[in-house]
């Protein structure tokens, strides 16, 4: 078993470097000189854009801190190969580079915006256990009823829909109207996510933002949690089961339903990863203070510290989990860890 | 309502009596004849303090409370180390108070931190005599130490990892340029004095005192408070009428509170909060469903907003019922040039260019007129500002087929030999104005491509001098002509980007520079501006306006033409 | 996006199958994790697409998705010739009447509204049909033909070429889907073309695990041995033997796909990196719209309404087709 859980780590190796050499490429190959764009629109002086370059091993620089310069009196680019060495061994330190817009150090950036996305993809989970595994097993159980047809309609319609537009008629219905119709006596907070100036308890603030990142998950977890248990029903055992007599409350519940639920956790802990990226729309919508958001407007802003800080945390945790199940599913399931052994 | 109470668990909320008064608030509007009584925005806001008395009206006494709620984005920074957007400078500007401050009211300049200043006859050293007895928030006096301290802090390469990007505004000062570039430890600054700042600078500068009217320059603790780098980007700790309630929260909030200290008067509310939003779409829904005070006006919006609000008689002044603030600010839109690009080398190309830009069309359609088209790069507001001052910045078309007659290119079947390439960044309506001004270009017979490039890039291009026609805004640091001229059309000066230079120019704004006398320096700059319009490097379109909006409760808010929003009056009503 | 969770919907439909055939559950592992799994698949059937047409013809979702995507298809092609004539202009503005046109509410002369700048709603969602299914069908194209050329690498040679191949994919899936899209556009730029090429270049992992995967199957049969015994070419078994055999598969995945590829466009369009205005893009009309949501909610939902019938009716025709070619696929 620890020989299966080393491989599996050994194999995240090269997977986590690709993902970082090819961002770290996209990084410096993007039109647009980040240290200029730190100045915005105004011009940045030169003497200062070379101090700034200094900072950010992009140039090289003398055992002062001082950039060197060429005959010519340029500065000295810094290899590429140099450069992803500086972000690697900062990373095995801990120190994922200083912001270049913000001034202050990614991690204490990220420090701030984590726990927000953690959060909320961890609400958003549990809507998609309760609600994704309820209705799945609903349907499933009672099939073809009016029930299955009105989960299986929902979760379609679910999935092909934009979670950002089904925000906005959170929002619209919610926040708008809602406070409307009752003269504002009731309606959910629309954006952010509480604090001193929220008129609301921080979890309030949740609500709309979890169902909304929640929902495409929630409409795959209960069509899987429908059709592994319409499988694991037909099974031998089962039927085994039926004959002996027993209810099939108990059949359900002691036998078929752990069966079923495996792959169905699996899915959402794989899931779990696609939430934290996922969630930029949402945070866009719903003014959430999370990574994604800030991810995307360092892109734009070729703050590349922060994307880099940022995928790479996101990275990891992806990876981070998917071992975690694996290896959990390994426990449960003995031919598996023989399967993946043989490979 | 008590199921209410379970699931939202509001804070200090009475439930009976916010309905009620929503209500009333409700009908208030329906009798006004409101066009669109769906959205009473401001209106049923709970209010977020206990125990308050409603106040009357309108013309009601000023009432001391409440919370002002602001729309902003995430700024880059609230320490004056960093302050180089209006939204980080609007909260600095509450927090800190600058040795000067332009009354835009009055015109003119007068002092803030300080009592009086003087120069000496070559406009080389100012003298700044400070107030006596002005603190920190923490308790430190506000010293000349403390203005040296805070300036050399953003010049020093050490202070974090470089000198400040708006290190800029201290290049006049003596020593700068060996401060930034790390040989130096000092300005040449000196404090004979606790209470008085002399100040050297390196060349004439008759405009200096406008130039320490920027937020960026306020005065920091030397005592140790701003040791601690982190700590005081956070939460910095200023002299001004307001301070920090707790850490900048980044990318939520930035709350601050009225400082009970504070030498001057002091400010009617309780506090504010600067409520940070990634993007107005979202802001604008929390005004109108009443969540918000102050926010942006989404373009399109105005006229149904000045409709339904009512506008500010000046237009800087928001009260209830004159709720839009639509004065002129100063900044201007415009259309940089590549000088040195062959298509647009001739001035009489350009000149026939700016001929044919219909701006009222571009503000009536856009913008529902709220901008206004500019006759010069100078905008009104700004001492020395001529109407009509730059000859082809309006609206011609027979007058711009002759200039690109006279200029070679004749028109043959409705089309010209030139080529025009536009570029603009995406994604903030940019690509509406160039599409108008494309069609402009064809009615004189020349062709047009738009180019919309993101932002990063787009900036690249134009410092790299890599694009013909590119649009552009200028927002002046100081209000005063010398911000329009010197860095957009001085010869190798960093914002010029359109490459231009005429050596006669340069020679009257450097004489313009070293006059005291205010009048003949503003004379002086008007001849330059006279022949650059002549020479039209860039090409102006319109001067921007102001496009926000407050809510009901909000009396007597100033927002100047700078953006900076005056708090100390402001008061809330109910 | 989506991309990951078009897997998922080949795990449905297995166990769904496999209940609904009540077969022997040899393979009720769990597919998530790359377990080989035994595969039927038969030789080339003349019949098999006109069965398949008949089967199809029978579910009636499927058809009606079917329908609707054709009349689509229709409205993008021949739009110029009669929307801008009922409904005015998708893009010009005019300066003069604009504003008496602004933001107006549903009526019959404007079904869906106007917006801002005084268009018509309606025809600018039928113009941004053109968007979305240009743009669905070309990145799918563009991450199939890669998938396609990838998986036939790792399978037919395997060994480390397989090996490369499928670390590779891992990489890309290990990316954060709608991060990399962004970062991929910032290298290349927004733009209608850029959009497609790269929603197109990153989504080719999936496919190409499906093909491999097919490919493995199909090579242990005996028609495909019997043609290396002949001599045949590599590329020639592949291309005469191999593929024919998998493009079933093909099919249904990429009809699947392009849904997947609508949401990422409308995503992407929506926070300003997808189709750049005044092209008209379902996802930037909803955007637009956010400004609105409160006092002018139908900009924000028609659009919406467009892009979940069209993706639903992709999803549905996937479905059916699947149903109908008895596609069964594991990514291995």
């Amino acid at each position: 078993m620890l020989k299966y859980i080393f491989k599996r780590i050994l194999q995240f190796i090269p997977v986590f470097i690709g993902v970082t050499v090819i961002l770290f490429a996209l990084t410096n190959i993007v039109p647009g000189d980040p240290i200029k764009l730190i100045a915005g629109e105004k011009s940045l002086s030169p003497e200062i854009e070379l101090q700034l370059r200094a900072a950010n091993h992009l140039i090289k620089v003398d055992e002062n801190g001082l950039p060197l310069l060429d005959e010519n009196g340029e500065a000295i680019p810094e290899s590429l190969a140099a450069q992803y060495g500086y972000y690697i061994s900062g990373l095995l330190h801990g120190d994922l580079g200083n912001s270049y817009q913000r001034k202050l150090p990614v991690i204490e950036i990220f420090k701030e915006k984590y726990p927000y996305t953690i959060k909320l993809a961890l609400v958003g989970i549990v809507i998609e256990i309760i609600i994704g595994i309820g209705a799945g097993m609903i349907s499933a159980i009672k099939r073809y009823s009016f029930w299955d047809i009105l989960v299986t309609l929902t979760t379609s319609i679910l999935v092909a829909m934009p979670a950002f537009w089904l925000g906005m008629l959170l929002q619209l219905l919610f926040g708008i109207k809602m406070k409307l119709w009752t003269g504002g006596g009731f309606y959910l907070p629309i954006s952010g996510a509480g604090g001193a100036i929220s008129e609301f308890q921080d979890w309030v603030h949740y609500i709309l933002p979890a169902i909304t990142l929640a929902s495409v998950s929630t409409a795959y977890a209960a069509r899987i949690m429908r059709s592994q248990l319409l499988e694991t029903m037909n099974m031998d055992y089962i039927r085994t089961a039926f004959a002996k007599g027993l209810s099939s409350r108990q059949v359900i519940f002691k036998h078929a339903l752990k069966n079923a639920l495996i792959p169905v956790v699996t899915y959402i802990g794989i899931d779990f990863g696609g939430m934290l990226s996922g969630a930029i729309l949402t945070e866009t919508v719903f003014n959430w203070p999370g990574i994604g958001f800030e991810v995307y407007r360092a892109i734009t802003q070729r703050d590349w510290p922060i994307v880099m800080g940022g995928v790479t945390l996101v990275v990891v945790v992806v990876l981070i989990i998917s071992l975690v199940v694996d290896i959990s599913y390994a426990f449960l399931d003995p031919r598996i860890r023989y399967d993946k052994a043989k490979e | 309502m008590a199921l209410e109470k379970k699931f939202i668990g509001r804070r200090g909320f009475v439930a009976g009596a916010l309905a009620t008064s929503a209500i009333a608030a409700l009908s208030a509007c329906g009798k006004k004849g409101d066009p669109a009584p769906a959205a009473p925005a401001g209106d049923e806001k709970a209010p977020a303090e206990e125990g308050k008395q409603p106040a009357a009206q309108e013309s009601g006494a000023a009432t001391q409370g409440g919370t002002l709620k602001i729309y902003r984005t995430n700024p880059a920074s609230i320490d004056p180390f960093n302050a180089q957007e209006d939204q980080g400078i609007s909260v600095v500007y509450a927090l800190f108070d600058t040795l000067t401050n332009f009354d835009f009211e009055a015109g003119e300049l007068k002092p803030l931190a300080c009592e009086s200043w003087e120069a000496n006859e070559y406009a080389t050293q100012f003298t700044f005599h400070l107030i006596d007895g002005a603190k920190f928030h923490n308790g430190d006096p506000v010293t000349a130490q403390d203005f040296k301290y805070a300036w050399e802090r953003i010049c020093n390469p050490k202070t974090t990892d470089s000198p400040s990007v708006i290190a800029y505004h201290l290049a006049p000062v003596k020593g700068y340029d060996e401060m930034v570039a790390g040989q130096a430890d000092a300005l040449d600054i000196e404090c004979p004095d606790d209470l008085t700042l002399v100040v050297n600078l390196s060349a004439s500068y008759a405009d200096f005192p406008y130039v320490v009217s920027h937020p960026a320059l306020s005065p920091v603790p030397s005592g140790g408070a701003a040791e601690d780098f982190q700590k005081f980007f956070l939460a910095p700790v200023g002299n001004g009428a307001f301070k920090m309630d707790g850490e900048w929260v980044d990318g939520q909030y930035i709350k601050v509170v009225r400082n009970e200290d504070y030498h001057g008067e002091k400010p009617l509310i309780d506090g504010i909060d600067f409520m940070i939003f990634k993007d107005l779409q979202t802001a604008f829904t929390e005004f109108e469903a009443g969540n918000i005070d102050i926010t942006d006006i989404p373009t399109g919006r105005i006229g149904e907003l000045s409709q339904r609000y009512g506008v500010s008689d000046d237009g800087y002044v928001a009260n209830p019922g004159k709720q839009v603030i639509n004065g002129e600010e100063t900044s201007t839109y415009y259309l940089a040039v590549n000088c040195q690009d062959p298509a647009v080398e001739d001035k009489l190309v350009r000149q026939g260019l700016s001929l044919a830009i219909n701006r009222q069309a571009i503000s009536d359609t856009l913008f529902e007129g709220s901008r206004v088209p500019a006759d010069g790069i100078v905008p009104p507001g700004i001492d020395g500002y001529k109407e009509g001052a730059w000859e082809y910045s309006k609206y011609d078309v027979e007058a711009a087929k002759a200039k690109l007659d006279e200029a070679g290119l004749k028109e043959e079947g409705g089309k010209r030999d030139l080529n025009i390439t536009l570029v603009c960044n995406s994604g903030s309506g940019h690509e509406d104005i160039m599409q108008l001004i494309q069609s402009d270009f064809e009615k004189i017979g020349v062709a047009a491509d738009i180019q919309t490039q993101e932002w990063a890039a787009y900036l690249d291009a134009l410092q790299n001098g890599d694009y013909q026609i590119g649009r552009l805004g200028w927002v002046a640091d100081y209000p005063i002509m010398d911000n329009f001229l010197f860095p957009l059309f001085f010869t190798g000066a960093g914002d010029n980007r359109s490459q231009y230079s005429n050596p006669e120019v340069d020679d009257l704004m450097n004489k313009a520079r070293q006059t005291v006398d205010a009048a003949e320096r503003i004379a002086l700059f008007q001849e330059a501006d006279k022949m650059i319009a002549e020479d039209m490097p860039l090409i102006p379109v319109m001067f921007y306006r102001h496009t926000q909006i407050a809510s009901r409760r909000v009396n007597n808010l100033y927002f100047g033409p700078t953006k900076l929003m005056n708090f100390n009056k402001v008061w809330l009503s109910e | 996006m989506s991309q990951e969770h078009l897997e998922n919907e080949y795990l449905i439909y297995e166990q769904e199958r496999a209940a609904m055939l009540n077969n022997n559950p040899s393979n009720n592992g769990n597919p998530l994790l790359n377990q080989d799994v035994e595969q039927e698949i038969q030789g080339p059937s003349r019949t098999l697409w006109g069965d398949a047409w008949n089967r199809l013809k029978r579910n009636k979702l499927a058809m009606i998705a079917a329908v609707y995507i054709i009349f689509l298809v229709l409205v993008a092609l021949t739009c110029d010739l009669w929307a801008p004539a009922w409904l005015g202009s998708p893009i010009a503005i005019d300066s003069g009447s604009s504003a008496g046109l602004s933001l107006l509410p549903p009526s019959a002369e404007h079904p869906f509204g106007t917006d801002l700048l005084g268009r018509d709603i309606l025809v600018r969602i039928i113009y941004g049909t053109r968007v979305s299914l240009s743009v669905g069908v070309l990145a799918v194209s563009i991450s199939t033909a890669i998938g396609l050329v990838m998986g036939a690498l790792a399978a037919y040679y395997g060994g480390w070429v397989d090996v490369i191949v499928m670390r590779l994919a891992d990489i890309f899936l290990a990316f954060p889907y709608i991060l990399f899209v962004i970062a991929m556009l910032a290298v290349i730029g927004p733009g209608f073309q850029n959009v497609f090429i790269a929603i197109g270049i990153l989504g080719w992992p999936s496919i190409a695990r499906v093909f491999r995967s097919a490919i493995l199957s199909v090579q242990e049969n005996d028609f495909v041995s019997a043609a290396r015994a002949l001599g045949a070419s590599d590329w020639r078994i592949i291309a005469r033997h191999i593929f024919p055999n998998a493009v079933a598969s093909i099919v249904v995945y990429a009809t699947m796909s392009i849904g997947g590829a609508i949401l990422t466009e409308s995503a992407l369009s929506f926070i300003g990196m997808g189709v750049t205005p005044p092209t008209p893009s379902w996802g930037q009309m909803i955007n637009d719209g956010r400004t609105y949501l409160a006092t002018a909610p139908w900009i924000m939902i028609a659009p919406g309404l467009a892009i979940l019938t069209t993706v639903l009716s992709f999803t549905l025709l996937g479905d059916g087709l699947r149903d109908a070619l008895d596609v069964k696929l594991k990514d291995a």
